[in-house]
């Protein structure tokens, strides 16, 4: 078979790269994943959404994601709820050298129209009264930050590319990328060869591989990490409370559950998604520190999941010099899914040189060149 | 290795052999374990051990070998008591609930308040199963039980469920059961079964018609009715496709049902451990995938009994027996009888899945990549 343009990967990214392009009008795209519909890391994500972060590009791709996210529902003719809920991202500062880098943070973000503040102690225990303040030196708040539903907001975005003609095939692992003369000729994938001179990596934790498939090397490893879940209570808090220093994230979804999450340090580079017994020892000491009274529930479920790591910790988004027509949107470190509506718009405004609704001519895999270090994003867990 | 297990080590207790479950497959398993010398620690969540073998009291069938002619309270206070005269190898745990199980064999569970993790070498899952539930308009309504449920209440702690009862499903379980609530005096108003034959054995089947109770085959709930609890149900007839024939609806009054429709492997650890798993609607579910030694697709973790796939309590006894040959062999202890016992329960277990009614599990087990012992 032919195809316009094969995209690899049918998680969020891959899901908003496809309706973008279909559209703008483009025809024959075709979106293979290797499972399910949201079966990689974005159905195992924490479903937050924010844009409180350290970088400028990572607060402008988010900003303009919330903006998607806010309309989504009606923009993608969706008849089921994505439950997007706007209550605010906490994050608090534990150091005087956390607070005043927040300070620095709350500062870009304002610049750049995001309703981010910085907020005393007190006002913190006001919108979240469980918390712990004995260990906090202050916090910021973005009111405008929340969260949204990973398997509902990657189904609106899929049934909305289906019915503007997108073919979507599950269950087909990709095997292998030709190329002839720096030109892409065909894929092949477990039961189909489709020709194409178009390829979309967006296939997550599996991004390197891919690459190698086609001859380019992206600089990207997978490494796992982990969430719980407790059993449902009635809502007794509003945004996600999250902490670089504690390394804890802890949300109530609009179930009631709480679904949390930190990393693991010393964590290995590969594509294990195991749950682990230490996770559960480590997470429930921190949040029996951060957020005490969630320490009371019943833990129903854990799970593990690849965060695609970049040098920079930001994503990699655009085309690749090393072969025409092979576009990159991975690396994303954690934070793809609330990217994601940037991520296919930006990508298909590059794939058909149309202009930039932002420049993000640094996100392109050139910058990592000769480069051996790099600032990073700090705002992560 | 991680940072947090050089920390965390010292909390955890070692063991060679865990084994969850103490029903029939667990208690065998622990008897072989036990009689080859290897110590283990059989964990269960009940307070008393015997599985679902405590609340039948039914006569079972079959061979002497695994206790034909005796009531299944009897036959579980007998493999309690082989299980407890090893108290030097065998550490029993009872109303534990394994909370977890994870790759590098860390068992965790729940002991009276206290989560405690358990390091084990091999690990053996007789989780048994889990009733299947069928879907109608409110299905959970107070008064709608699982057989299950109803011989628990019954059996064990000798409440009546109700007066008047339908019973959905004539599975041997279906029949046994309505046989055991018309002698604790309860009215069966019918028993309804979906498919177009009676799904248990002839003799049960005659037992309970001869009391005058009519089982009516292409038939089955379509919804329940009641605020509080269930005060009348609606039955309706299917055709030859399972499809409901209108026209065909009953009403019957009753202040409780009983669903007795098959059982369902109770997997959830091995799923959580990485197993992998098979569906194979024969053994009731979703399976996992098994070697002759009974040992799933991760080295010494072992599976015995209707976790396994679906059987009879007979299977489930000499399962146990097997995968507590294997699992001890493995570990280096050998049973000083290993070849000669192995050879006989391989055997009974040919033997106890021959024949038409064995004729499922056949399909079911070569679906599931174990070819032995059937003939």
């Amino acid at each position: 078979m032919k195809a316009n343009y094969v995209i690899i990967g049918a998680g969020i990214s891959g899901c908003s790269i496809a309706y973008n392009l279909a559209k703008k009008g483009v025809k024959d795209i075709v979106v293979l994943d290797k499972s399910y519909l949201t079966s990689g890391s974005t159905g195992r994500c924490g479903a937050g959404i924010r844009q409180q972060w350290g970088t400028k590009m990572n607060c402008l791709l988010a900003k303009g994601s919330i903006e998607f996210f806010e309309k989504a529902k009606d923009t993608l003719e969706y008849e089921g709820d994505i439950e997007f809920k706007q209550e605010g991202y906490l994050i608090i500062s534990t150091t005087f050298e956390e607070d005043e880098q927040f300070e620095k943070n709350v500062e870009l973000q304002q610049s750049l129209g995001i309703p981010a503040r910085k907020i005393s102690k007190e006002e913190a225990k006001e919108i979240v009264p469980h918390l712990n303040t004995q260990i906090i030196k202050g916090a910021t708040f973005c009111p405008t930050d929340g969260h949204l539903n990973p398997f509902r907001m990657t189904d609106a975005y899929y049934r909305a590319a289906k019915r503007l003609g997108v073919k979507f095939y599950f269950n087909e692992e990709v095997k292998d990328i030709m190329v002839h003369e720096n030109k892409i000729e065909k894929v092949i994938s477990s039961n189909l060869e489709i020709y194409t001179n178009h390829v979309v990596n967006a296939a997550g934790g599996y991004a390197k591989e891919i690459g190698d498939m086609a001859g380019v090397d992206i600089p990207v490893y997978a490494e796992n990490h982990q969430i719980l879940v407790t059993e449902p209570i009635e809502k007794i808090q509003s945004p996600m409370v999250m902490s670089f220093s504690k390394n804890i994230y802890c949300q109530q979804v609009p179930h009631g559950s709480f679904i949390m999450g930190r990393s693991d340090p010393s964590v290995a580079h590969n594509h294990c998604i195991e749950s682990s017994w230490q996770f559960l020892d480590e997470m429930a000491k921190t949040v029996c520190e951060v957020l005490p009274l969630v320490g009371k529930l019943r833990v129903v479920r854990q799970w593990g999941g690849s965060y695609t790591m970049s040098p920079d910790r930001q994503p990699i988004i655009g085309d690749t010099e090393a072969l025409e027509g092979f576009y990159l949107a991975c690396g994303f470190s954690g934070h793809g899914f609330m990217f994601a509506p940037m991520t296919g718009l930006l990508l298909s405004e590059i794939m058909l040189k149309e202009p930039s609704t932002i420049d993000i001519s640094d996100l392109h895999i050139s910058r990592f060149k000769n480069k051996q270090v790099f600032t990073y994003e700090k705002s992560v867990v | 290795m991680s940072k947090y297990s050089l920390i965390k080590v010292k909390y955890m207790i070692k063991k060679d052999l865990v084994i969850i479950g103490g029903g029939p497959a667990g208690l065998c398993a622990a008897k072989m374990v036990a009689e080859a010398n290897q110590s283990c620690m059989l964990i269960d969540r009940n307070q008393i051990l015997g599985g679902q073998l405590i609340k039948q009291t039914h006569m079972f069938f079959g061979s002497e070998k695994q206790y034909a002619k005796t009531r299944g309270i009897d036959i579980a206070e007998k493999l309690v008591e082989d299980v407890k005269k090893y108290s030097d190898l065998i550490d029993i745990w009872e109303d534990t609930t394994v909370v977890g199980l994870y790759q590098d064999k860390v068992v965790t569970v729940l002991k009276n308040e206290r989560y405690v993790k358990i390091q084990a070498k091999a690990i053996i899952i007789a989780t048994g199963a889990s009733e299947k539930v069928l879907a109608f308009e409110n299905n959970d309504l107070p008064g709608i039980y699982g057989a299950g449920a109803v011989q628990t209440l019954m059996n064990v702690y000798g409440v009546k469920p109700g007066h008047k009862i339908v019973m959905v499903g004539s599975g041997n379980i279906g029949l046994i059961v309505s046989y055991q609530l018309m002698q604790a005096g309860v009215n069966v108003l019918s028993i309804i079964e979906a498919s177009p034959k009676i799904g248990g054995y002839k003799v049960h089947a005659s037992k309970v018609r001869r009391l005058g109770v009519n089982i009516e085959t292409s038939c089955t709930i379509k919804k329940a009715i009641g605020h509080e609890n269930v005060k009348k149900i609606e039955t309706i007839k299917l055709d030859e496709n399972w499809k409901e024939i209108e026209g065909t609806e009953k009403e019957y009054e009753v202040d409780a049902v009983c669903i007795a429709v098959g059982l369902t492997p109770l997997t959830n650890l091995l799923s959580m451990i990485g197993c992998q798993m098979k569906y194979v609607s024969e053994l009731g579910g979703l399976v996992p995938i098994i070697n002759e030694n009974h040992e799933t697709s991760i080295e010494n973790i072992y599976v015995c009994g209707d976790a396994s796939g679906i059987e009879e309590a007979s299977s489930a006894i000499v399962e146990g027996y097997l995968a507590g040959l294997h699992a001890c062999k493995k570990l280096g202890k050998f049973h000083p009888k290993n070849d000669e016992l192995m050879n006989e329960y391989h055997q009974q277990l040919t033997n106890l899945r021959n024949g038409p009614f064995g004729e499922k599990i056949r399909i079911g087990l070569k679906k599931q990549g174990v070819c032995k012992d059937v003939s």
